[in-house]
């Protein structure tokens, strides 16, 4: 309501009065209800107003938080980002010089290069083996909330108590090394131990090495994840996948049973079932999995820290840990700068990839529902 | 084996030894002794120097209980002489220097703490620390009572900005019953290169033992690549200096051992590193330091084991690797003379007297090597005599990193020694020119 409208509704001339009496007590009337409408629109916007007021004090704690921590501290990483700074002295400003260097850095692409493959086929395997455990369980056997326990044990267990006990089953002359041994024992097979938190022999190396070719360690990006990844690449798919089977099984619980019940009724078989209706149902939960996972992954970083630290021969680097290692000067002069021009890159690899697993996981799910 | 490094300041030096305090004062009672001191009635070479009244500081530093008690033993023994300055001892266990580098970013900092080459990296060449020269000057402390080479690490432009408090190198570790399986004779001060690779193989070959353990590591490389007359980089840290024939004679030295099956890593006797292999009586030798004792005494106190010097090179020339800690004091301080009184106490020949007493850590001062007593201690200090200090300046860690990955590289098989060391020299090149 504004200030013309009131204007526009300002009482007629004494002299037409009595000629329009009717007329006037009408338009009294209704100037009087337009009023009292105005008041109660006036009241109501002030209430609007004050709700807003109250809305935006409640969230003010929050607000300023994410105004300080989040959005001023994006600000201020970018900000140094364009600045060479040894977080002690003021910053020297150096342009694009850091973002730059970051293209140029081998260390930067390796490590790209190795968290590609750690998040494909983490984020592949995890997925699939959470929604195979979370249909096995969802089926009504008894004893399946044990095992739905003893599955989810590995997400409750601390990432440390974890590594550790990864670390002694790797050794070269640990339990998997002998259990292999022996197995391959009983068909007469030589096994020869694995050092495999310390092998950094490709897996494409090893492939071509099978048919007497040689690739060098210097063209590492044709070697594929090296023995040491891929035995970290398992650990992480042991530790992940029950949490996200977890969020599988609540979802399937949600499926309504006369969708089973109609197709099993049609002949469709336990198959078909999965995949024509299960799998389409779990769409939007595939979607979520899969983009956790996969901004997960490409964070990765303590596994690597507690485990290899970026080696053997830099196979296991990964952007995180560089990051780490040059914002934090562990390995030579302190350079923030070039950390932050490294994170902004990878911050941007990540929502790159993300939407594109959206526009190609998303697509489609709501002809479902 | 990089990892060791990171725990061998939390093993740290521990030394069993047993000292005479310096100045022949040992008959003394400590109360007695510590009192005739601050009165200055007793012949010593300390000298007190004035501090700010009230004084109260924060000392932090790494380690286990062990290292804690020897410092708030060293807390009561300075507040003997300077009773007026309180020390609040807060001490930071695990990644020390990280907290140390957020705090001063965060002007939190204590007032004085630990520096090693990578802190010094950080902070001294930043100008964060304090320069201690004018306060070593007042308390009549040069530069020459110390260990000269251990003060490289903590030198810059001239200036001191952190005085040594402890160092380690490396020896010739042994189990007798190993050598004497195989007909070997034990080693002595004449042992060199040959000498070792002729044990190793003969042990290797004649009993159930490996013959010597060591990983692709570039500070157990060291002493080989210093007797082949070799460095990592040039004096001044500008150009790397691996592809040179010294460093690949080293280099290829190592991988002849392996190759004739005397030499092996950690992993392939099943430790996750070569202390633990003597320990678990799986190799007969390798290069370890003064913190086995303590190893040795608290995990495998049944395994008898020796320690000899680092062998001799073809030349006849022994040289040895040298790890050095200081402590510094913040130029943000607001106490810095009790701060430089403390740090002077504390790394001055009366403390470190005390503290060799408890084997926990060598001298840094030249005339006290000899309070070292235990024979096998006293075989792993000798390096300090002919050791270098494993500094290569602001890059020491990405330099230590390019060597340990080269001698990867030639231990997997993956390149030859001219080429992994080529590749080296390239890579750490990149990195000194700022790339």
């Amino acid at each position: 309501m504004t200030e013309e409208d009131t204007g526009g509704h300002k009482a007629p001339p004494v002299s037409s009065m009595k000629m329009v009496s009717k007329t006037v007590s009408n338009e009294q009337m209704k100037q009087n209800n337009e009023n009292k409408i105005l008041t109660k629109n006036r009241s109501l916007s002030q209430m609007k107003k004050r709700e807003e007021l109250a809305a935006y004090l409640f969230l003010s704690p929050y607000l300023i938080s994410a105004l300080v921590f989040t959005i001023g501290l994006l600000a201020f990483a970018f900000y140094i980002s364009l600045n060479r700074w040894n977080i002690f002295t003021l910053p020297k400003f150096a342009g694009f010089t850091n973002y730059i260097k970051t293209f140029k850095s081998p260390d930067f692409l390796r490590s790209l290069l190795n968290v590609f493959w750690y998040s494909l086929v983490v984020v592949s395997f995890q997925t699939a083996i959470a929604i195979l455990l979370a249909v096995i369980l969802n089926k009504p056997v008894p004893g399946s909330s044990l095992f739905r326990t003893l599955f989810y044990a590995p997400s409750v267990t601390s990432s440390v108590v974890i590594s550790m006990i990864f670390w002694w089953l790797y050794l070269k002359t640990g339990f998997l090394n002998l259990a292999i041994g022996k197995l391959l024992g009983v068909l007469h097979v030589a096994w020869k131990n694995i050092d495999w938190l310390n092998d950094p022999r490709g897996l494409f190396q090893l492939i071509a090495g099978l048919f007497g070719k040689k690739i060098p360690y210097s063209k590492w990006y044709f070697t594929g994840p090296s023995i040491t990844w891929m035995a970290i690449m398992f650990q992480a798919i042991y530790t992940t996948s029950p949490t996200f089977m977890i969020m599988f099984l609540a979802a399937l619980q949600n499926i309504p049973p006369s969708l089973y019940e109609s197709a099993s009724i049609d002949g469709a078989s336990p198959w078909k079932q999965f995949t024509r209706i299960t799998l389409p149902l779990l769409r939007p939960i595939i979607m979520m999995v899969v983009v956790l996972g996969t901004i997960g992954t490409l964070q990765l970083f303590d596994y690597v820290k507690i485990m290899t630290s970026g080696g053997p021969l830099g196979t296991t680097l990964v952007p995180v840990y560089l990051i780490y290692r040059e914002t934090l000067g562990t390995e030579g002069p302190i350079r923030a700068g070039y950390g932050a021009a490294m994170a902004f890159i990878l911050a941007a690899i990540i929502f790159i990839f993300t939407y594109l697993q959206r526009r190609f996981i998303e697509r489609g799910t709501e002809h479902y529902f | 084996m990089k990892k060791i490094f990171v725990l061998l300041p939390t093993l740290a030096f521990v030394l069993s030894v047993s000292v005479a305090f310096a100045g022949g004062k040992q008959e003394q009672k400590p109360s007695a002794e510590t009192t005739t001191v601050s009165k200055g009635a007793q012949p010593t070479s300390f000298t007190k120097i004035p501090v700010e009244s009230k004084a109260t500081i924060v000392f932090s530093g790494w380690g286990d209980q062990t290292e804690q008690k020897i410092y708030r033993d060293s807390i009561v023994r300075f507040n003997k002489i300077y009773p007026e300055v309180k020390v609040d001892y807060q001490p930071i266990p695990a990644d020390f220097q990280t907290k140390i580098k957020a705090m001063v970013a965060g002007g939190t900092a204590p007032d004085v703490f630990y520096v090693d080459d990578q802190l010094m990296t950080a902070l001294g060449m930043t100008g964060q620390l304090l320069p201690l020269d004018d306060y070593m000057k007042a308390a009549n402390v040069s530069r020459k009572d110390f260990i000269v080479e251990l003060l490289k690490i903590f030198t810059y432009k001239g200036k001191t900005y952190g005085l040594p408090k402890d160092w380690g190198t490396l020896g010739l570790v042994y189990l007798p019953e190993t050598l004497e399986a195989a007909g070997v004779p034990e080693p002595n001060d004449n042992w060199n290169w040959d000498d070792l690779f002729n044990a190793a193989k003969k042990i290797a070959s004649n009993t159930k033992f490996a013959g010597f353990v060591q990983n692709a590591d570039w500070a157990r490389f060291a002493p080989w690549a210093f007797e082949a007359g070799g460095s990592y980089t040039n004096s001044d840290y500008t150009k790397a200096t691996l592809d040179t024939p010294e460093i690949k004679k080293a280099a290829s030295y190592i991988l002849n051992m392996k190759k004739a099956g005397a030499l092996v890593t950690s992993s392939d006797v099943g430790a996750s590193w070569a202390g633990e292999a003597i320990g678990k009586k799986v190799v007969a030798m390798t290069y370890e330091g003064g913190w086995m004792v303590n190893f040795m005494r608290q995990n495998y106190p049944d395994v008898k084991w020796k320690a000899a010097k680092v062998v001799k090179g073809l030349n006849g020339k022994r040289s040895d690797v040298i790890f050095t800690n200081a402590i510094g004091i913040i130029s943000s301080t607001k106490y810095p003379k009790a701060s430089a009184a403390f740090t002077i106490f504390v790394t001055s020949r009366e403390n470190q007297a005390e503290i060799v007493k408890t084997g926990f850590a060598y001298s840094t001062h030249p005339d006290q090597i000899d309070l070292v007593q235990d024979p096998n201690d006293k075989q792993i200090a000798a390096g300090g005599l002919v050791g270098r200090v494993a500094y290569w300046g602001p890059n020491t860690g990405k330099i230590n990193d390019q060597v340990s990955k080269a001698l990867e590289r030639i231990y997997l098989g993956a390149q030859t020694v001219d080429e992994s060391f080529a590749e080296a020299n390239k890579k750490v090149n990149e990195i000194l020119s700022g790339q």
